[in-house]
């Protein structure tokens, strides 16, 4: 078995494996994804806080390059929370059942906010 | 190599797995372990912050959500929620957004670079080199969010 795991009461160290590299990637994408999130909704209003106005969100969001951005952003940051989320909760020490029922409920969890994220920023980019 | 569950692998021990991908081994596991900082090093301290911090910011993502949730409701919603959203108390807890993003991010890589089996021999620096770079950072913003630029 690989040393370099945590949750070492699983017996899949290739699934291990496969989800740390998930994580590290997704990760590592993220640190371009947040720093574009932050920057266009802090750095570049000049008003206190840089934050927009509702018809600055509308036209930021019609934008069909920021758009993108923000669904990839969106997708991107779910996984990456829902694994955190997983290797947070499988540090309880889980029995199999009891992670392969996290396993659902996050994957469950993390379609629905894509959803819902979907959905907001459909909306918005609708109105404008 | 094999290392049992609640094993030191030590330094030898991570330097030998190098050529396996995957988490950094710890002394031990469990979210009690996370908050007892007696006799440990960097790295637990470094692992504890990225878990607290990677919940503090799942935390934030369904907040976040459930804010801009206002703009449904359209301009007015969102102007009343601007007008909360820029008093200094708010932003405050902006800058501590930005100290969690750049804390676990930072750390993210450093950890991203030890599991991929680079620059092991050089972990405490590169812990330090981000310590510098998110302190660098995280003035930058916080002048720039609160009006100070």
């Amino acid at each position: 078995m690989a040393a370099r795991t945590t949750d070492a009461t699983t017996s899949a160290p290739a699934g291990r494996s496969r989800t740390w590299v998930w994580t590290a990637g997704t990760g590592v994408a993220l640190l371009a994804l947040v720093t574009i999130h932050m920057v266009a909704h802090h750095f570049v209003v000049e008003r206190m806080g840089g934050l927009r106005t509702y018809e600055d969100v509308l036209d930021y969001v019609a934008n069909p390059v920021m758009f993108v951005i923000e669904c990839v952003f969106l997708v991107v940051v779910t996984i990456h929370s829902m694994l955190g989320l997983r290797s947070v909760l499988f540090d309880f020490g889980l029995s199999d059942r009891a992670k392969r029922l996290t396993d659902r409920g996050l994957i469950a969890l993390g379609v629905l906010t894509v959803a819902y994220g979907f959905l907001l920023i459909g909306v918005l980019a609708s109105r404008a | 190599m094999s290392v049992r569950r609640g094993a030191d692998p030590g330094t030898e021990g991570i330097r030998s797995a190098r050529d396996d991908v995957g988490p950094i081994p710890r002394k031990n596991v469990g979210p009690v372990a996370w908050f007892d900082i007696r006799k440990r090093g960097l790295g637990q301290f470094a692992f504890s912050l990225n878990r607290l911090t990677g919940l503090g910011l799942v935390f934030y993502l369904y907040l976040h959500l459930a804010v801009l949730s206002t703009l449904f409701r359209g301009q007015e919603a969102w102007d009343d929620f601007l007008g909360i959203a820029t008093t200094k108390a708010f932003l405050l807890l902006d800058v501590l957004l930005v100290f969690g993003l750049l804390a676990h991010g930072l750390n993210g890589l450093r950890l991203a670079l030890i599991g991929s089996g680079r620059g092991i021999d050089h972990q405490k620096a590169l812990y330090r080199s981000c310590q510098v770079i998110g302190t660098i950072l995280l003035l930058g913003a916080a002048l720039h969010i609160l009006g100070g630029d």
